[in-house]
């Protein structure tokens, strides 16, 4: 008895002996998936969708062949592989697909798996072009399947009650948004040689050129702007833009760094900026108002309170008022470094019962929703707002112009 | 505001990586075979070093390639899985999927993903076979003497009780059909302290096979390591083992490949009160840390298996660790150091390399 079989049987019984154990035994309904695009992204979603009772993978989509002996050790086995979709689609044992694609291609992936009536979980950014994102979101609306984006941090529990907090006015008004990606390394993917004609390079490195990517103000800044739509209840109107390459001139097209200035109404807005050679900053995003603010990263968020400002209002009713006159004021030193420095403090850090992973409570999330639990919440319009944000973006850091953001035609 | 037809690059933008695409699937398949055969004589193999902080130490990869470009893409590959790793296992994350096990398997019967029930199985595997010398579930003991956050200090012997009731690898079911791990006590917590740098290595070295890398040597702050391949003109690489404290010169040396070397010893972690020393490697059955053994070093392909060995032979008498192996490890070589470093003894397991016995009596 090897150790694999060993362990099987012995907790096995083990296991089918106990009241709890009979109690727990899968009551869930089965969701079979199919994975189109099975890159690292892919096979982190998928991962941890494996991590959800009933859910189980029936096909690969992908045409790199080296992606399917990724999976199947993800998987736990053998998975049936191909290089096109519409034979994945045509299969009887798929119940939900998961897009992971390079985005140029989730318009073509996303239209035919909604039009085979399947549920699916789309990666960000939702579409590539202007076109692409209103073709998605017209194919989803007419055939009315389940669709969800892939904006996790919506379903981090941290980030849900720094929210409620947020749009409730513990901060005040939010004006501002500043948000960071901030990376030490190339981006770049591992390429077999050789490669004739760079197909490899460009068929791995996509998110490197510009024909095929957004750029990191798509493929990083498309969560900020997502959550910047929702401090701020709409898409941005307009965006500013500029990048560089200043550390890896190896024949991308596409910046190595990028600043976006996006505008929303009343003059608020989100400034985001993604460089990849200091990792200093990471990953946080910033959201000010008037009477404070709140950090939120990858892991926790934290609130910081700006000093009242009540004092600056006149009060006749002013405790030195009464006593200033016969008393006189005392002279003494005005330096303050509190007024010139104020320091923030520790802050305080947001208590939540959940710290799971953002991806896993999304993946969970989209599966209760297709047993017909609940709604989804971050739907297709949800990834059109930061999508077409993107897109334009995507044009104005080329540009170096202002760039109006055109939205949905209701 | 501005209409669809007004964004020129939007029409046309996404055609090429359609295009590229489809003309790839041939492509990939013909590039793959022929690079299975294909190599670049002309160009001579470097050396390529990188490090990266991970699991609470520092990896460090040498790379043979005949490209600075190729060896940092692969250097990237290696670290994102040792990341990933990191991320799956930490118990000092609490969004790692480790710490959801810790938190919620007492309570429910939860599933997790094959590469995780993989660990466990592995975990429980080795758990087993040394009769719980190496133990996946001593958490609440590591943290009650203090070595989760370096803060050492020796637990009352009420504390040791409760602590009985919540380690012991018995205590953790796992289904393999329905792919679920259940506690069957209140307050288990595992710990990947023992096996989880083995297992990312074994995940990394994955990574480096399937880029066809030719020579590597990937070390997990050299407690686990793994070389692939040999250096060029070589028979594989050179490992040191240095003798124990005060004296770190060499004890022996070991030429490898293709397999893996863990070692324990106690000079990294430990604490000391009144003049006693007190190693951070447990043995879960007294809940105390391990006293008499100087250092372990062993060799076995898998490096998941030698990273828990070296616990298992670090806790265990001598002769009971090596029949573990005798019976379990059939390619395990060791090098076990016991007693105290001014009169150390040297246990040699299949160690056909050179021992330095002015380090220690041999037998």
């Amino acid at each position: 008895m090897n150790r694999r079989d060993f362990i099987q049987a012995a907790s096995v019984s083990a296991l089918a002996s106990t009241p709890l154990a009979r109690a727990a035994a899968p009551a869930v309904k089965p969701i079979r998936l199919g994975i189109i695009g099975a890159g690292s992204r892919g096979q982190e979603d998928l991962r941890h969708f494996l991590r959800v009772p009933g859910v189980s993978l029936s096909a690969i989509c992908d045409i790199y062949p080296p992606r399917a002996q990724q999976v199947n050790r993800i998987a736990g086995r053998t998975i049936p592989c191909t290089a096109s979709y519409a034979e994945m689609l045509a299969r009887t044992d798929i119940d939900a697909v998961l897009i992971a694609s390079p985005v140029s291609c989730h318009a073509e992936h996303v239209i035919a798996a909604a039009r085979s009536g399947r549920a699916i979980y789309g990666e960000k950014a939702l579409g590539f072009t202007v076109e692409d994102n209103h073709k998605i979101v017209d194919e989803i609306t007419r055939s009315k399947v389940l669709f969800q984006i892939g904006h996790e941090y919506r379903y981090a529990a941290w980030v849900q009650e720094a929210m409620r907090r947020v749009l409730a006015g513990e901060i005040g008004r939010p004006t501002h948004v500043y948000a960071y990606w901030h990376r030490n390394g190339n981006w770049r993917r591992s390429v077999p040689t050789p490669d004739p004609g760079k197909k490899l390079e460009h068929l791995i490195n996509w998110r490197l050129y510009r024909e095929t990517s957004g750029g990191l103000g798509t493929e990083l800044g498309s969560h900020h702007i997502d959550m910047a739509n929702w401090v701020f209840g709409e898409q941005p109107a307009s965006v500013l833009g500029t990048q560089s390459i200043c550390t890896y001139n190896d024949g991308r097209t596409v910046g190595d760094n990028v600043q976006l200035v996006f505008n929303y109404s009343e003059g608020r807005r989100l400034v985001f900026s993604s460089i990849t050679d200091n990792a200093k900053t990471g990953c946080e995003l910033w959201i000010y108002g008037t009477q404070g603010s709140v950090q939120i990263t990858i892991e926790d968020a934290t609130f910081f309170y700006e000093k009242s400002k009540a004092s600056n209002h006149p009060s006749s009713d002013h405790a030195d008022s009464k006593t200033v006159v016969e008393r006189g004021v005392v002279t003494g030193a005005s330096y303050s470094t509190a007024g010139e420095m104020p320091y923030r403090g520790p802050g305080a850090k947001v208590q939540t019962d959940n710290a799971e992973d953002p991806t896993l409570c999304s993946v969970r999330s989209f599966v209760e929703a297709v047993r017909g639990e609940h709604p989804i919440d971050a739907d297709v319009h949800v990834g059109f707002r930061a999508a077409i944000a993107c897109s334009i973006a995507h044009d104005a850091v080329f540009a170096e112009s202002r760039m109006p953001i055109p939205t949905l035609a209701t | 505001m501005q209409s669809r037809d007004e964004h020129p690059t939007s029409k046309h933008r996404k055609q090429p990586l359609r295009a590229l695409a489809a003309c790839l699937l041939p492509c990939c398949l013909a590039l793959l075979a022929l690079h299975l055969f294909a190599q670049q004589p002309d160009a001579p193999l470097q050396l390529f070093t990188t490090t990266h902080p991970a699991m609470g130490t520092t990896f460090t990869l040498y790379l043979y390639s005949t490209d600075p470009t190729e060896a940092a893409a692969i250097s990237d590959e290696v670290f994102e899985q040792i990341d990933q790793s990191d991320q799956q296992l930490s118990n000092y994350r609490s969004s790692s999927e480790l710490s959801r096990i810790n938190r919620l398997a007492a309570t429910q019967t939860l599933t997790t993903d094959p590469d995780t029930f993989d660990f466990l199985e592995q975990s429980l595997h080795w758990s087993r076979v040394s009769d719980g010398a190496f133990d996946i579930t001593v958490g609440k003991l590591m943290k009650s003497w203090g070595f989760y956050l370096h803060q050492g200090r020796i637990p009352a012997s009420s504390e040791l009780a409760t602590l009985r009731a919540a380690t012991g690898w018995q205590k953790v079911q796992l289904d393999p059909q329905a792919r679920t791990v259940h506690f069957t006590a209140p307050g288990v917590e595992l710990d990947p302290g023992g096996i989880g740098k083995g297992f990312a290595v074994d995940a990394a070295v994955r990574i480096l096979r399937a880029d066809h890398v030719s020579a590597a040597l990937l070390s997990a702050g050299s407690s686990t390591l793994y070389a692939l391949g040999s250096p060029p003109h070589r028979d594989g690489w050179r490992i040191s083992i240095p003798g124990p404290l005060p004296r770190p010169d060499e004890l022996s040396s070991i030429t490898l490949k293709d397999t893996s070397l863990s070692s324990a010893d106690c000079t990294q972690k430990n604490f000391r009160i009144a003049g006693h020393l007190y190693c951070h490697i447990m043995d879960p059955r007294t809940l105390k840390p391990v006293e008499g053994r100087i250092q372990v070093t062993i060799v076995d392909p898998s490096a998941t298996a030698s990273d828990a060995l070296s616990n298992v032979l670090f806790v265990n008498e001598t002769a009971r660790g090596l029949e573990i192996l005798k019976a379990h490890a059939p390619e395990a070589r060791a090098l076990i150091v016991s007693g105290d470093p001014a009169h150390a003894h040297c246990t040699a397991f299949r160690w056909t390399d050179t021992i330095d016995q002015s380090h220690c009596t041999v037998n």
